[in-house]
């Protein structure tokens, strides 16, 4: 085993455990306010995604592409670009309170990103290393980022929304941001998501058509992207018609993910990689 | 007369005075004094030969005199006669006066300034008034040393307190907790649309927190348009909208605040559901101060609608009541320190004239030799002779100079005496 696989393989246990540590931090900070933690979380979150930002370099290295082929390396670059995120957010705002929900959250993905994942073997196909394969897969993943904080954000103002209504004031109503400001963070992210997938899927729609003709349309990743696109797009069309507010959102956002993921993983365990044209090879 | 006598090494330091635990407001209100008053007081106490040093925190709730008495029974007649006595005799009559010495008093000064002995624990406004006790004794000239330093102890213990703990945090009137309410709701209070309904004492207190705290955007209704011109007098920048199209101004505000002394709802679930449609969805926080309820109960069941009447409010406050409750211990941790601190400064007081006499007595022994070999060497060598000298001595004495002064509290006496019987400091004064 090369140093580079020895590290891939290390880093790939080692992920979901410092997200682990850092989201122990900040639920720390949420659960009883202590200063140390307050002080220690930021600094944990960052040391773990620089780890995972040298895993997915190391990545590119040894699979000689962005690695964004599989559903495990999608998962992990979502789980990344929704800590980054995060971490500008929360340097830019000094605002830790839903530190413990994000972070939480990206442990999750890169937990599943990290079961999931296969020894990797360098592709050799040309499409992985086309400019518009990176588009695509840039927009789609950026997607699936905003989808996670939007459903995270969501889970949050649901919580804050009920105690609100019932008059039960406990530890979301003291520690979160206003209502107003997380349906607007939650909006915010899903209006992001939805844009950057129209984008993903017109680019992949047009450059599948060209390499492969119809069979693009069966399969089974496109399908659910269709229903991703759909669903969210029906939920932003009806806060736009004012028909929806902050709590159908919230619950839309946190459903999309939840199908979006049991889909991942059924599609993964079924065909393996992001995409399974059939007679197209390293896709 | 009460209290514990202050031990021999203890701060020279009585406190006599009463508050809302120990004597009813018609008596309180009688010993309250303000400005010119509060200057005559202090400027009799010092002129009682018994007296060394006054300060007087005087509030609603609380009159307490702190003096450092030359002579302590003397002294606590003289506060007793010239601070209450002679306005209130019931009050040392009835034994509704405390009197505290020492450590004590200093504990109780910073146990007001930190909130504990508060009417509403850990109201904010005593700091300040505590700030303001100290800056008068100190314009009026009635405060010395011990005072200067024990106000400011008291001070930053408050500060502490508040920054370190959240003995203030958590609204505790209704008024705040509206306010507190509406910063759960809403990004900006500034930005928050208001509609008051019912021109009343409630409303009009609810009013003043929400300006206070940043609310600009403000609408009044009331059934009786005289009231709302009394409203609108009150607080000029407001608007008034007429009682019978209040369901309008509804669905134009973001907080409504409903208290009249209507027998039937004024808002019902209908309106709320009307005035829903309207808002295109954004939320709408109700608070119903009204008893019987002002607003249909119904209508908390409307999406987007957060209704609160008086009982969800009195929750909330129980709830913070009991949060600053459990850091009552925390201040206390504070407290101590800082009376710590202001033990050590003090006892470090004591062992300044021990180490004045010491150094005196040193630079008299080196003048002494010095005289007698300067004959010895050449006279150029004169000045450095004496340099070299009281550098070594200023050395010698550095150390033990500095542990006296920094020693820990009593147990620092015991070396304090025995640096004055080694160096026969005593004979030395005399």
């Amino acid at each position: 085993m090369t140093p580079l696989e020895l590290f891939l393989s290390a880093a790939v246990v080692l992920l979901p455990l410092a997200y682990l540590l850092a989201a122990a931090a900040y639920g720390r900070v949420f659960f009883t306010g202590d200063r140390r933690a307050e002080r220690l979380a930021p600094g944990v979150l960052l040391a773990s995604l620089a780890l995972h930002l040298a895993y997915l370099a190391a990545l590119t290295v040894k699979l000689r592409h962005f690695p964004a082929a599989t559903i495990a390396e999608g998962l992990s670059v979502v789980a990344l670009a929704v800590g980054l995120t995060y971490a500008l957010v929360e340097w830019r705002g000094r605002e830790r309170s839903t530190g413990f929900w994000i972070v939480s959250v990206i442990f999750f993905v890169q937990l599943l990103a990290s079961v999931l994942r296969r020894p990797e073997a360098a592709h050799e196909s040309e499409v992985l290393r086309s400019a518009v394969f990176a588009a695509h897969a840039f927009l789609a993943l950026m997607a699936y980022a905003a989808f996670v904080m939007a459903a995270a954000y969501g889970f949050l103002f649901l919580e804050l929304y009920r105690e609100l209504k019932s008059g039960l004031f406990s530890l979301f109503y003291d520690k979160l941001p206003p209502l107003e400001v997380l349906e607007r963070m939650m909006a915010g992210a899903l209006h992001v998501g939805w844009i950057a997938l129209t984008g993903a899927v017109g680019i992949g729609a047009a450059w599948a058509y060209r390499l492969y003709g119809a069979r693009w349309a069966s399969d089974p990743i496109i399908l659910l992207t269709f229903a991703t696109w759909a669903l969210y797009g029906l939920a932003l069309l009806l806060r736009r018609a004012q028909r929806w507010q902050g709590r159908q959102t919230a619950v839309v956002c946190l459903a999309g993910l939840c199908a979006i993921l049991v889909s991942l993983v059924v599609v993964n365990f079924v065909v393996g990689d992001f995409h399974g044209f059939p007679g197209a090879e390293g896709s | 007369m009460s209290g514990a006598r202050a031990s021999r090494q203890d701060l020279p330091l009585l406190l006599v005075g009463t508050d809302h635990r120990s004597s009813p407001l018609e008596l309180r209100e009688r010993v309250a004094y303000a400005g010119e008053a509060a200057e005559g007081l202090l400027v009799h106490l010092l002129a009682r030969p018994e007296v060394g040093e006054a300060a007087l925190v005087s509030t609603c709730n609380r009159t307490e005199a702190y003096v450092e008495p030359r002579e302590d029974e003397a002294a606590y007649r003289a506060v007793v006669e010239l601070a209450f006595a002679t306005r209130a005799p019931e009050l040392a009559d009835q034994g509704r006066l405390y009197v505290k010495r020492g450590r004590d008093a200093a504990h109780h000064l910073m146990a007001v300034a930190g909130g504990l002995e508060s009417m509403v624990l850990g109201e904010p406004e005593i700091l300040g008034q505590v700030k303001q006790a100290a800056a008068l004794a100190d314009a009026v000239g009635t405060s010395g040393t011990l005072l200067r330093r024990l106000f400011r102890s008291a001070l930053k213990a408050g500060s502490r307190a508040r920054a370190e703990t959240g003995i203030s945090t958590g609204a505790v009137s209704l008024g705040y907790a509206t306010v507190e309410l509406a910063k759960a709701v809403f990004t900006r209070l500034e930005e928050a649309r208001v509609l008051v309904v019912g021109a009343g004492e409630t409303g009009r207190m609810v009013t003043r927190n929400l300006l206070e705290k940043g609310a600009v955007r403000l609408t009044v209704t009331n059934r009786t348009a005289a009231r709302a011109q009394e409203f609108l007098a009150e607080f000029p920048s407001a608007l008034s909208h007429p009682y019978e199209e209040r369901v309008r101004a509804v669905a134009a505000a973001d907080l409504v605040v409903v208290a009249t002394g209507a027998e039937e709802p004024v808002l019902t679930a209908g309106h709320l559901e009307a005035a829903m449609v309207k808002r295109s969805g954004r939320p709408l926080l109700v608070v119903d101060l009204g008893v019987p309820r002002n607003v249909d109960p119904a209508a908390a069941r409307l999406g987007n609608v957060f209704l609160h009447h008086i009982d969800s409010l009195e929750t909330l406050i129980q709830r913070n009541l009991k949060r600053r409750r459990e850091e009552v211990p925390r201040v206390e941790e504070i407290l101590e320190e800082e009376l710590d601190l202001l033990l050590a400064w003090y006892r470090g007081m004591e062992a300044e004239p021990v180490i004045a006499r010491l150094q005196k007595q040193a630079e008299r022994v080196r003048r002494q030799e010095v005289s007698a070999v300067l004959g010895q060497f050449p006279a150029e060598t004169h000045e450095q002779l004496d340099r070299l000298t009281r550098s070594l001595v200023r050395t010698i004495l550095h150390h033990p100079s500095k542990r006296l002064r920094n020693g820990n509290g009593e147990e620092m006496l015991p070396h304090l005496a025995l640096v004055t019987e080694l160096f026969q400091l005593d004979e030395e004064e005399g």
